[in-house]
């Protein structure tokens, strides 16, 4: 038993890998796969995926193709996704770490900052970001990353909290060892694992964030996402599905991807889990 | 924590847990029965309207569900031929300069009282003249409502207005009771959430958000109408929710486009429902291009008629529009005949031409095949001005015009237009009316350039003889040389192109095959609904 | 449960209130400031619905709504309104804004409320779960559950319910939060608001329930290495007994955090839910507000979302300590 979900456990770290790989090898060679605009009609609207050789994944309702569609948007979908995750993740650690760290006014400035970003309901506020500014897919990314940080930083403030109390950071302290060394050489890796899911977790957000506001009809309509390709897809819900269902899946399958590289990750970096396992 | 405190919390878990199943299971288990009561008609608005009223707010939501309650002076049948409402006969003088009519007896608002001409008086000079969006403009030339006796009310004209004739429908202009708006803040009266009008329904209540409910005025002066009891609206904000309240017999009317427009065939052959696409003729919505002559690129007439002849409309109105639009000639489209000219200059789709045109003006591809970048801005109202932006975007690429869209929510739409010019070309619902001089007038005649004034001459167009073709055909009070007017105005307006019109998209109407007399006029959903049924 | 120093809770609440007021009043200026760089204003708004509008009438709203005040003039307006609980009217649909949020609270409070039990009550029993099977199928299937319902968009799954229970089955009504046919009340109304409400609160469970699981899953994972925990099953302390009194009270500290930003964060957060399912809760208000630059109800539901997500927070940071007593309160 224990041997199979060894196997079993690599395997879906395997399978995690090689689906973010497809997915950011669609992202590369969109231009090389698909020469032409992705955005020209190239065969009848609504082709059902099969229905012709030239368009294997079908036609959307104005007549361009679904795979052509597909391969571009990864690039936007994945750009939006790490692009704000990342700015989050970063923003997020140092306001958690030194909130968490030192506790006192320095927490209580920073969460008061954290709170002012919190106050506004996540979505609501990178609606409104989006509204004030217009749907453009460097506006898109700010929003998101804007809503995504208080969340990194509450968790990171919440574990240092408890990190700082443990014996080794006290250890620490009296060696007199300085406290950004403590902060980032010795609690942050403690507590990597713990942001790394969070990561995974935030650009599956951010993807779907961005089909959120596209579905709300906030998407950038100069690029394509798979977001505004299910936001466009939506009135077609009932006759032609598939217009959602193939950028759906796609969604879904990066997001499952980034989930289990995450997993990999977080498996791998955390030292108790591997004594367990051993 | 004491071990006390944690079983309490595993009670109250437990407790929880089990109310929880209660409601999943009365959602699982039990057949939704959709039935409504007999007597009964569940219709739906989009989007939610914002008052009940239609005299200080013209949107449409507005106008559906005020008809129903308030009513006009008149109605009007398919041929846009007034008919006898509030009113019943009238005349207009010979001159134009004023408008006699007899009022119908025997009428009372929903409060008892009866309608009288000094409520006629009161509702024109008092509300519809001040506070209207359009009927500052239509009653603009009103001097005076003179009431000889209750049932008659006589509007003095300075100068005659043709057009007032087709805006007395009560959804556009409602006769509103004196009694109630006398000497209060007409705007923040409580009348304008819960109307008090002489209408079949009377309000009852409204839950924002969710629904509004009107029921049967037993006192209706057309004895035994309306036939329904009680009439239900529901808000869907959602498009696909509102095919599937439709499929789930919850839902059984609702106009203007209620659903998506690729779902309409589906519905068209589906016995269970009836589509209408009549009913619009006196809104005769254009979706049109204005472009800013202030652009360097646009200024030139040659670009204009190349961005005409780059599009292929067929194509477009087929795709984008799903078959349901009229291809445009010109600014008037078919649905108002005694108005329409098919003999305007044409634009056909023709790339080479195009292509020409735009050489001829001075701008040549560069390596990368382009001449120039415009910007197109438009208001993000469901779906279809997305797939209409692209769509264009493809077509002015293949001619060398690089389009950015920049989809923008209403109010930064009317700001970045009419407020600050900040456009190149803008996409919109341009709203015809039932008479040009209401409806086009404003986006054609150099005196409507208003900066900060929404919906009228945003591209700077300004040509004389437009102009005074404008004004003249406004106070003409002989029909014929009136049509004669609009017909050259057709030819001039295509002939500058200020504005590139595409299409009329056609807004269906979707019942449930047991609702009857949805549609009985180019009102459509706009009527007062006293005939209408579910069998 | 040892409770040092009983009285320092309450000064914690004293200066946290403090806090919490300057926190919504720094968020209610700076949105203030954030919505006037939003282009057009309520009278264009207005006009752009309305089709047609001249100067005139556009002038007249502006004088009506005081936007036509200078913008100092306007903020303070604004606050002073916000001090005496005396919210004003809505430009856009010219009625009270206490009646108009009283009107669409309860409908957002019952969705939050259903959903986030729902999603507590399986999450921390998938998430233990998993985090007791570690690597062996009931976490692989647990986990993957949890990947799926995490992986696809919320909207997606609401639109694909309705298909389903609502327009195949015939099970649930496709939307609203009661048939307005019918008249309400009684145990016929709770019941028929339940039928209503089973959808959209499990759309919105399902989101939640992913996220509670892996958190849930994670953090036991890390306590159930502690030495502590292996000191409790040493003493042969049942495994159950384990992993719920002992790991999971120390694994929920995430989750706390989680969950209170969820809560606070939950009246905006439900537009989406509430546009699919046509629920008529504060989102959707909020929504349309922001579209028709309704500033006076927007930034009013924006500052009444600030006293939630402040009260969900000090809330949090009061239950840090009465879950792992090494958390100080400050």
């Amino acid at each position: 038993m224990r041997s199979i979900s060894f196997i079993l456990r690599h395997w879906t770290t395997a399978l995690g890998i090689l689906l973010l790989a497809a997915v950011i090898l669609m992202a590369l060679t969109a231009h090389l796969v698909f020469p032409g605009d992705p955005y020209d009609m190239v065969g009848a609207p609504l082709t059902w995926p099969g229905e012709s050789a030239d368009t294997l994944l079908g036609t959307d309702s104005l007549g361009r193709d679904m795979a052509a569609g597909l391969f571009y948007g990864a690039r936007v979908s994945l750009l939006v996704g790490f692009a704000s995750a990342l700015v989050a993740a970063i923003v997020g650690v140092l306001v958690g770490a030194f909130a968490g760290y030192y506790g006192g006014w320095t927490d209580d400035v920073l969460m008061r900052i954290t709170e002012l970003f919190q106050t506004t309901p996540q979505f609501m506020l990178a609606l409104a970001v989006v509204a004030v500014l217009g749907p453009s897919v460097t506006v898109i990314i700010l929003s998101l990353s804007a809503v995504s940080w208080p969340a990194v930083a509450r968790l990171v403030r919440g574990e240092f909290m408890v990190m700082r109390e443990r014996a080794f950071v006290h250890g620490c302290v009296v060696a007199g060892m300085s406290d950004l060394r403590i902060i980032f050489a010795q609690i942050l890796p403690n507590v990597l694992p713990v942001i790394i899911v969070m990561s995974t977790i935030l650009v599956a957000t951010a993807i779907l964030m961005e089909s959120a506001l596209s579905f709300l009809g906030f998407g950038d309509p100069n690029v394509l996402t798979w977001g505004t390709m299910i936001g466009m897809g939506r009135g077609q819900l009932r006759d032609a599905w598939y217009i959602i269902a193939i950028p759906g899946v796609a969604l879904l399958l990066t997001a499952l991807a980034l989930n289990l590289v995450g997993e990999g990750l977080n498996d791998a970096l955390n030292p108790r889990l591997k004594q367990r396992k051993g | 924590m004491s071990d006390d405190a944690k079983s309490a919390i595993l009670l109250d878990r437990r407790q929880l847990l089990l109310l929880g199943s209660a409601a999943l299971a009365s959602g699982a288990l039990m057949p939704y029965a959709a039935s409504a009561a007999e007597g009964t008609l569940v219709m739906t608005i989009n989007p939610e309207p914002n008052a009940m009223v239609s005299a200080f707010n013209t949107a449409s939501p507005v106008a559906v569900i005020s008809g129903k309650m308030t009513e006009g002076l008149l109605h009007y049948d398919f041929d846009l031929k007034p008919q006898p409402a509030l009113a019943t006969s009238w005349e207009i003088a010979p001159d134009g300069l004023s408008m006699t009519f007899k009022l119908r007896d025997g009428v009372k608002w929903h409060d008892g009282k009866p309608f009288t001409s000094a409520d006629v008086a009161y509702s024109i000079m008092e509300i519809l003249k001040q506070h209207h969006p359009r009927g500052r403009g239509v009653f603009a030339k009103v001097t005076a409502v003179e009431t000889p006796d209750p049932l008659t009310a006589i509007i003095k004209l300075g100068e005659p207005t043709p057009a007032l004739l087709y805006a007395l429908a009560g959804w556009e202009s409602p006769m509103l009771p004196k009694h109630v708006y006398e000497g209060t803040d007409v705007l923040r009266n409580p009348a304008n959430n819960a109307p008090i009008g002489t209408g079949p329904f009377k309000f009852v209540e409204w839950q924002r958000g969710s629904h509004i409910i009107l029921e049967k005025n037993p006192d209706y002066w057309d004895k035994g109408k309306p036939l329904l009891d009680k009439l239900f609206v529901r808000i869907y904000p959602e498009p696909s929710a509102r095919v599937a309240a439709f499929e789930a017999g919850e839902l059984h009317l609702g106009g203007d486009g209620p659903i998506p427009l690729n779902e309409v065939k589906r519905f068209q052959d589906n016995p269970a429902f009836k589509v209408e696409t009549r009913g619009t003729e006196m809104n005769n919505s254009l979706d049109v291009l204005e472009t800013n002559l202030r652009n360097e690129y646009l200024a030139k007439p040659q670009v204009r008629k190349a961005l005409m002849h780059a599009v292929n409309r067929d194509l477009m109105a087929k795709t984008v529009w799903y078959g349901l639009a009229e291809i445009l000639t010109g600014p008037i489209p078919k649905t108002l005949p005694h108005f329409y000219s098919a003999d305007v200059p044409a634009y056909p789709f023709d790339v080479a031409k195009a292509e020409a045109l735009l050489d001829e003006a001075g701008y040549k591809k560069d390596a990368k095949g382009t001449r120039f970048k415009l910007r197109l801005i438009y208001p993000t109202v469901g779906d279809t001005y997305d797939r209409a932006g692209q769509f264009l975007r493809q077509q002015f690429r293949k001619v060398g015009v690089e389009l950015e869209l920049q989809s923008v929510d209403v109010p930064t739409f009317i700001r970045r237009v009419y407020g600050e010019y900040d456009f190149d070309l803008s996409m919109f619902p341009a709203s015809v009316t039932a008479d040009p001089s209401i409806g086009l007038q404003r986006f054609y005649q150099s005196g409507a350039i208003k900066q900060g004034t929404p919906f009228v001459n945003a591209s700077g167009y300004k040509n004389p003889e437009m102009d005074a073709l404008l004004l003249k055909a406004a106070v003409e009070p002989d029909a014929g040389k009136r049509a004669a007017m609009f017909k050259r105005f057709q030819q001039i307006a295509m002939e500058d192109l200020p504005i590139l019109p595409l299409v009329r998209p056609i807004y269906v109407t979707v019942a449930n095959a047991k609702a009857k007399n949805f549609v009985t006029g180019p009102e459509g959903v706009r009527s007062h609904y006293a005939t209408l049924s579910l069998d | 449960m040892s409770a040092p120093r009983r009285n320092l809770p309450f000064r914690f609440i004293g200066k946290r209130i403090l806090q919490a007021v300057l926190t919504i009043l720094g968020i209610a200026i700076i949105n203030f400031f954030l919505l006037q760089l939003a282009p057009g204003d309520a009278a264009e708004a207005l006009a752009g619905e309305a089709g047609t509008a001249d100067a005139g009438y556009l002038a007249n709203l502006r004088r009506e709504f005081g936007l036509d005040r200078p913008l100092w003039e306007q903020l303070a307006t604004f606050l002073m309104r916000i001090a005496t609980f005396n919210l004003g009217y809505s430009f856009r649909y010219g009625e009270t804004i206490s009646t108009l949020i009283l009107s669409r609270l309860p409908a957002t409070l019952l969705l939050m409320a259903t959903s986030i039990v729902i999603a507590l009550v399986i999450g921390i029993l998938f998430g233990v779960t998993a985090a007791r099977y570690f690597n062996r199928l009931p976490d692989r299937l647990i986990s993957l559950v949890a990947l799926l319902f995490y992986a696809t968009p919320p909207f997606w799954i609401g639109l694909m319910m309705i298909l389903v229970f609502s327009v195949w089955l015939g099970w649930a009504p496709t939307g609203g939060m009661r048939d307005i046919t019918a008249p309400d009340g009684g145990i016929a109304g709770v019941f028929d608001i339940a039928r209503h409400l089973a959808l959209p609160a499990l759309t919105q469970a399902f989101f939640y329930l992913a996220i509670y699981t892996r958190l849930v899953r994670a953090g036991m994972l890390e306590v159930l290495s502690l030495d502590y925990i292996r000191v409790a099953r040493a003493k042969g302390i049942s495994e159950q007994r384990v992993a719920y009194r002992h790991a999971l009270r120390n694994a929920v500290l995430p989750l706390v955090t989680v969950v209170g930003t969820n809560i606070g964060g939950f009246l905006g957060g439900a537009v989406l839910t509430e546009t699919v399912f046509s629920w008529p809760g504060i989102g959707r208000l909020m929504f349309d507000a922001m579209l028709q630059r309704d500033l006076n109800l927007l930034l009013s539901i924006l500052v009444l979302s600030s006293v939630f997500v402040v009260i969900a927070n000090l809330a949090v940071d009061l239950i840090y300590p009465v879950i792992n007593p090494t958390v100080e309160l400050r």
